[in-house]
């Protein structure tokens, strides 16, 4: 416990990759405008994507990835140990991501068809969010996590307050920013089920909603598939978009 | 009442016009299918003839989202927020969303006056416009026809070869007198506009239709079609429900206090802190918002809260209908109300205990 | 006409706060904290016992508290306050001297003046005696005015009383018939034990002269309104607050709608004749 005649000191915050494409941590490097602002508040000590230092102990770590091979359970609860506040950063490490597609299939399956003859050399999970392994304190959701909720769980972080997690749709963004809705223009798009927080970025620049940033609390899949199927496509391609982001646990739901 | 004639060439010098007088905003292409109310730049690009606007002008007067105050977190203080309320000139309404900003008005000018949205309606002029009801509309099922004129300064109404100008107030005069394009009003049988999309009963029989629907299936059938993702709510002209959130900025030393649109259908929007959770099925949720349009408010105006826009309709990705929401409502209401009541004498003796 | 002036009131800017001084805190249990609240320049808040405002951190945000002092203090007002969430969570850390943003009075409070030469019986669950708290005091400021007043108090156990000088000072007031309950007892605890309606079956009460005052959490509601209906207790004669989320506090955003009516403007207190036909309500 500091006491209060002790100097202030900025909060260290670390990044950590994980199973991942690190398209997060490229993003975070992305803040450009925004970067020497939250430089002011903390001190990065551990980054691999921008840096070569290492520290023992943080009271932030920034998780980017899924859990996928005994090692990295390993390695996660290490830094979970050293690590005041956690926080899962990006879709592979909040939901499991798009790699968690690969539970779908038999994990042998998977695992020859990667590695070939070589697969006995490479030890593998089926891929897991960081909550199924350890305690997450906050979540940061996307692909690539978005830069709008990522400032701010930030600045919540280093006021000492919870941040506000969204439970409303990304329709409720669209909405307020006024755009035309995509089905009005012939796609299709998981916005009336992905969590918001993203300030509808990809609907607001005509791309559908890939659903990246996970599903609603008690979201209605059956009235989405509906809604799929109903705009033209197979019931198959429908719950294979669910899935993109949403395979882990997922896999039985739609059986 | 003053009558002019206004030619289809003759519109972007009319807009022309208008904009000597204040900012003229009037529905402008938007996306690939969709129009919307834009500050007008280019005369040529203002769009009379079209069916709906993505919102409505409510937009104008209860921002998506405005910020309420500003503040310092160094010294614990907060400045007041200037409410901007140029002249601004509304061109190309439709009666039924007029009609809504004349409810909003009540909503907020009623038990407690906000200034907010007050003073963003001061200064304003409306110009409606004539429309051809599409599969949507259903105003006149709530008692708004096309050629409405309640609430506007002028009216254009649609012919052939341009527009019939109706000149309702002293500023419509004001605002047309020296505009020299305009001729003299045509003689135009008046015909009624007719809607497809009709609500069943008329409107002021739907608050008893409701009082008797509290624990209809519907909801509940309703509810498995629905994703709760509250389109209908935010595109809704006469919803006007907010959250209040805090800003701050990177430098976490200033902020604003904010508030932007929400709406009843949202899965947390009766929740308090503790964790109690006020409407957490879905199909409360849809009740609330049709008690909203047609009961609540209704019961102590007399008047319905929905105008008939067909917004929530043709922007519902379930295809969930108002309308039809309302009709099987009524068809319940009367199977189960109106049949037993005027059920044969024998029967009714039947259910009396002798 | 002007769409400014046309109405009865005048316009108000709403959502601007009074930024008030703490003038006094009170830690009562690890969850609860006491705030006596100071308005600038010596001004009253001038509320009726059972009303509520909207308190304010920067930053932060903003939630509706009652007010738990009676309107007969004068200088400065008393609230206490649950951690539950975010704001309530950071106004446990405020310090006397610290500065709270407060809009208010809201809402329609206890009709005291109805009440005066009735017996009043306050049921309070848990932290429901913090808005009884104004009326206790009230009705004790103005004893004469009243007849018998009894409260029932009942919380979960002995460590979560709330106002524990108080309620030595109410047990010890020949004038107040002060009953205390706890769920679960520790094995200092010499009182009751039991949930609250264990209480009422023992109460005799001059039942058309009676007025019933309740708070607790929504589930005791309909318990105690059971137990007060097996009494005979005349439905017009029972008054409760309800808690439900609020942003504006003046009846706009639309969050603590219960059927048509507004808490904010219609309540907290209502009369049970008026809410009984309210299906959303209890």
């Amino acid at each position: 416990m500091s006491t209060q005649t002790a100097p202030k000191t900025k909060p260290q915050i670390a990044f950590f990759d994980f199973t991942s494409c690190e398209g997060c941590q490229l993003n975070k490097l992305n803040l450009e405008n925004h970067l020497l602002e939250i430089l002011e508040h903390v001190d990065i000590v551990e980054f691999r994507e921008a840096m070569d230092d290492k520290a023992d102990a943080y009271d932030i770590a920034f998780i980017e990835g899924s859990i996928s091979t005994p090692s990295c359970v390993e390695r996660i609860h290490d830094i979970r140990r050293r690590a005041k506040i956690l926080v899962a950063l990006g879709s592979c490490a909040v939901t499991g991501g798009i790699n968690a597609m690969k539970n779908l299939q038999p994990i042998e399956d998977v695992r020859e068809t990667v590695y070939g003859k070589d697969k006995y050399l490479f030890p593998t999970l089926p891929a897991m969010p960081v909550s199924a392994i350890v305690k997450v304190d906050y979540e940061i959701h996307g692909c690539p996590m978005s830069i709008p909720e990522f400032l701010v769980v930030f600045k919540a972080l280093v006021m000492g307050k919870q941040p506000i997690k969204p439970d409303s749709p990304v329709c409720v963004e669209c909405k307020l920013r006024e755009n035309e809705c995509l089905y009005d223009r012939g796609m299709v798009c998981l916005g009336p089920i992905t969590l918001s927080g993203c300030d509808a970025i990809c609907p607001s620049f005509g791309q559908f909603c890939t659903g990246c940033r996970g599903l609603v609390p008690d979201a209605n899949k059956n009235a989405m598939l509906d809604i799929l199927t109903d705009h033209g496509l197979s019931l198959q391609e429908a719950e294979k978009r669910l899935l993109l982001f949403n395979s882990y646990k997922q896999p039985d739901t739609f059986k | 009442m003053n009558k002019h004639n206004l030619l289809l060439q003759n519109i972007p010098d009319f807009v022309a016009h208008l904009q000597t007088y204040g900012e003229v905003h009037a529905p402008c292409q938007k996306g690939e299918n969709s129009f919307s109310f834009e500050q007008v730049t280019d005369p040529s690009r203002v769009v009379l003839d079209y069916a709906r606007t993505l919102q409505s002008i409510r937009k104008y007067f209860l921002p998506p989202t405005e910020r309420l105050l500003n503040f310092s977190l160094t010294d614990n203080t907060f400045t007041k927020v200037a409410i901007e309320n140029n002249h601004r000139i509304f061109l190309g309404v439709h009666s039924y969303d007029m009609k809504a900003v004349l409810k909003l008005d009540f909503n907020f000018s009623h038990r407690t006056p906000e200034i907010n949205y007050l003073k963003r309606r001061e200064n304003c002029t409306f110009i409606g416009v004539s429309y051809e009801p599409d599969d949507y509309h259903f105003s006149r099922s709530v008692g708004i026809t096309v050629e409405n004129t309640e609430g506007f300064d002028l009216f254009l109404d649609r012919h052939e070869n341009g527009y019939t100008v109706q000149v309702l107030t002293e500023r419509g005069t004001e605002i047309t007198k020296d505009f020299t394009a305009l001729g003299e009003a045509l003689e135009i049988p008046e015909i009624s506009r007719q809607f497809k999309n009709k609500i069943k009963f008329n409107y002021n029989r739907l608050p008893e239709v409701m009082e008797q629907s509290w624990n209809s299936p519907v909801w509940e059938e309703v509810a498995q079609r629905c994703v709760g993702c509250g389109t209908c709510n935010l595109v809704c002209p006469t919803c006007y429900c907010f959250n209040m959130v805090d800003n701050v900025d990177l430098k976490l030393t200033d902020g604003s206090r904010d508030r932007h649109w929400d709406g009843c259908l949202l899965s947390s929007f009766a929740a308090v802190a503790g964790g109690e959770n006020f409407r957490e099925k879905l199909a409360s949720r849809q009740r609330h918002r049709i008690y909203r349009k047609f009961k609540y408010i209704t019961d102590k105006t007399g008047d319905p809260w929905c105008v008939g826009c067909g917004r929530c309709t043709a922007y519902c990705t379930a295809g969930i209908s108002i309308v039809e929401i309302v009709n099987r409502l009524s068809d319940e209401f009367e199977q189960t109300h109106l049949r037993k009541s005027s059920a044969p004498v024998g029967q009714k003796i039947q259910g009396v205990s002798l | 006409m002007n769409i400014l002036t046309k109405h009865e009131h005048t316009p108000l800017e709403l959502y601007y706060p009074e930024m008030a001084e703490i003038t006094a805190v009170n830690q009562f249990t690890e969850l609860e904290k006491w705030f006596e609240i100071k308005l600038p320049d010596g001004k009253e808040l001038g509320h009726q016992p059972g009303q509520f405002a909207l308190f304010s951190i920067f930053g932060i945000g903003e939630a509706a508290i009652s007010i738990c002092s009676a309107p007969t203090k004068k200088g400065a007002f008393d609230i206490c306050v649950r951690k539950v969430g975010m704001l309530t969570e950071k106004m446990h850390q405020l310090e006397v001297g610290q500065k709270i943003g407060v809009r208010g009075p809201f809402g329609t409070g206890f009709p005291v003046n109805d009440f005066k030469g009735k017996d009043i019986l306050i049921i309070g669950g848990g932290i429901g005696i913090v808005p009884l708290r104004s009326l206790i005091n009230h009705v004790i400021a103005y004893r004469e005015d009243f007849g018998r007043i009894i409260i029932l108090y009942g919380a979960k156990n002995p460590d979560e009383l709330l106002f524990p000088d108080e309620l030595e000072n109410w047990d010890n007031d020949p004038s107040i018939e002060y009953h205390v309950t706890v769920d679960q007892g520790t094995p200092e605890w010499q009182g009751n034990t039991g949930v609250i309606t264990t209480l009422i079956p023992g109460l005799d009460l001059d039942l058309d002269n009676t007025i019933a005052a309740i708070v607790g959490p929504p589930i005791m509601y309909k318990f105690v309104l059971m137990a007060l209906k097996s009494k005979r207790l005349p439905e017009d004669n029972i008054y409760m607050s309800l808690e439900r989320r609020m942003k504006c506090g003046v009846g706009k955003c639309g969050h603590c709608q219960i059927n048509d009516s507004y808490v904010c403007l219609d309540g907290p207190v209502y009369q049970f004749s008026d809410i009984k036909n309210l299906p959303e309500a209890i």
